[in-house]
């Protein structure tokens, strides 16, 4: 039980100290990629990601996601809310390039409800990306659906 | 007493420690690359079903330290056990099955297959039938069959070589056709073509079989093989041809053989390259379709009287390497004009239809509509079965 006890304090003292080690910096999430890419450009706060993320080795899909939209950097979004269809969202941005879809990227590494993230998009998908849409907004919303090509974390 | 104790102590002590060690490792880890750490979802979130789920699952798969050991746990495994994991099943001789499928083929099924409260197959399919006769379209349906409904005697050994057609599949079809919806059944067509075909296996028992013969499924992989594929491409132009939907036409094509090596889609994803390794790539004699008179490899028309609507069956040899060597290519070759096509991966049932009902520029001078899934998406259809109505 010592054992326990010495690496869990071991580990607390190693969080406080990582915890202290980077202060928190505000980050536009502005870089290269996300500034020139696509057509438009925001910077949006995700609302809601639908049902389940699908995660399969066998298929891969974009799954389309509400975001209420902050700034418009580039472009132009007519509406508050948009819908943003991202390509295999269970995995981390800068690992999701392949050879169907080669340009897409980003620094976010995971996808969560309240986060702000900075994004080059196209518009409508389907004119982008030729594959499995999830989109548990069908026959709901008529609105287009925006196709993520870089989307990076921003924070306050 | 003492020695008694020593195993169970000794084994609390390593479930504690893995208990202790792992979460706050992983926290860690993400404050250092300046993440919230994913736990806090927990609190973060309101906790829906799905959040929950969301977040079991995030935390599985993104844990570092499950990360590192996995592979050599998963390799351990299969070396030991010949467990391929929990998305794939390993035949015999090196084939290996997409256990979903595999799951589909053996548990009892109700009928009408529901997916969830997503609709059910045959009111989308009749549905959509109805739709496109609204505009003066045909629909042809053609489930392509599970490698293990074809091949169950590479499986597992007792399993008859006739294919042990899944009876919901059987009761799919029949129903289809009984409502009038034209199918192409290649379960029967597969099963025809194996009589007096020696198993796969013994293909390298000398000539016991005689001559070896091409299978109709690769062994690595989910997906037919050329061969199959192109018996598939032959009965469905036999079907539009007989029929009068579509008249031949006049574009001239050839064939170019092109022999391609790879690793299948189910030994990949087993997502350990120690596994893989323990293979060679799969040898494949494709033959991709040139134009004759351009020399060029085969391309879509969009202004064909014939749409193709599919899954990952349309894609391989198509889109993938040799490209223009697929399902969609020899349709045409057969045909003799170019097709449209929408290829939808995994997204056959609901998905490739959503698609269609966004783009309905894709129907304009439609004569036909072929419209293929793969069986198992019968039950396990992405988006289950949903009624899409065309604009």
């Amino acid at each position: 039980m010592k054992v326990v006890l010495v690496m869990t304090l071991s580990l607390a003292l190693l969080l406080s100290a990582s915890c202290a080690k980077k202060p928190q910096t505000a980050d536009t999430g502005a870089d290269a990629k996300v500034t020139t890419l696509g057509s438009i450009e925001v910077t949006a706060q995700l609302e809601e990601i639908p049902g389940e993320v699908r995660n399969d080795p066998l298929y891969d899909y974009a799954h389309v996601m509400k975001y209420k939209v902050l700034q418009v950097q580039r472009g132009k979004v007519d509406k508050d809310t948009i819908y943003v269809g991202h390509y295999n969202p269970a995995k981390p941005r800068d690992a999701i390039a392949d050879a169907r879809v080669p340009q897409i990227g980003g620094n976010v590494k995971q996808f969560r409800v309240g986060d702000v993230h900075r994004m080059a998009l196209e518009v409508p998908i389907d004119d982008y990306y030729m594959g499995g849409i999830i989109n548990k907004y069908f026959g709901q919303v008529n609105d287009p659906i925006y196709w993520a090509i870089w989307t990076n974390k921003v924070s306050k | 007493m003492t020695a008694r104790c020593g195993p169970r102590v000794c084994l609390i002590v390593v479930f504690l420690v893995l208990i202790g060690v792992v979460a706050p490792s992983q926290i860690v880890l993400e404050l250092r690359e300046g993440e919230t750490p994913g736990i806090t979802d927990l609190v973060r979130q309101t906790p829906t079903r799905a959040n929950l789920k969301r977040l079991e699952s995030d935390l599985e798969t993104k844990c570092r330290l499950a990360q590192a050991v996995r592979p050599w746990v998963q390799y351990a495994r299969f070396v030991l056990l010949q467990d391929a994991g929990d998305k794939a099943l390993l035949g015999h001789c090196g084939w290996f099955f997409y256990r979903p499928a595999v799951q589909y083929l053996v548990a009892p099924c109700p009928l009408p297959p529901t997916v969830g409260t997503q609709g059910d197959i045959f009111t989308a399919i009749v549905s959509f039938r109805d739709e496109l006769a609204k505009r003066g379209i045909k629909l042809l349906v053609m489930p392509a069959p599970n490698k293990s409904s074809v091949y169950p005697e590479m499986l597992a050994a007792r399993a008859e070589t006739a294919a042990p057609v899944n009876p919901t599949t059987r009761a799919v079809l029949a129903t289809l056709k009984q409502a009038g919806v034209e199918v192409v059944d290649l379960f029967e067509v597969y099963g025809q073509g194996r009589v007096g075909l020696a198993p796969p296996q013994s293909l390298s028992d000398g000539n016991r079989w005689g001559k070896p013969h091409p299978t109709y499924y690769l062994a690595q992989d989910s997906h037919w093989s050329p061969e199959g594929m192109r018996l598939a491409a032959n009965v469905v132009a036999r079907r539009l041809l007989d029929s009068g939907w579509v008249q031949k036409g006049s574009v001239r094509y050839d064939t170019k053989p092109v022999t391609i090596h790879r690793h299948g889609d189910v030994l990949r994803m087993i997502r350990v390259p120690q596994v893989e390794r323990l293979y060679e790539p799969e040898q494949i004699d494709c033959a991709q379709v040139v134009n004759t008179d351009t020399g060029k490899p085969y391309v879509d028309d969009p202004d064909s009287p014939v749409l193709v609507l599919g899954d990952s069956f349309l894609r391989i040899f198509e889109r993938d390497e040799p490209g223009s060597g697929g399902f969609i290519a020899h349709l045409a070759h057969n045909l003799g004009f170019g097709l449209t096509s929408v290829v939808n991966d995994g997204g056959a049932s609901t998905l490739v239809r959503q698609q269609l009902a966004r783009k309905p520029a894709l129907l304009a001078g439609k004569k036909v509509v072929v419209w293929e899934f793969v069986e198992r998406d019968i039950r396990f259809g992405t988006e289950g079965w949903q009624v899409i109505p065309l604009p």
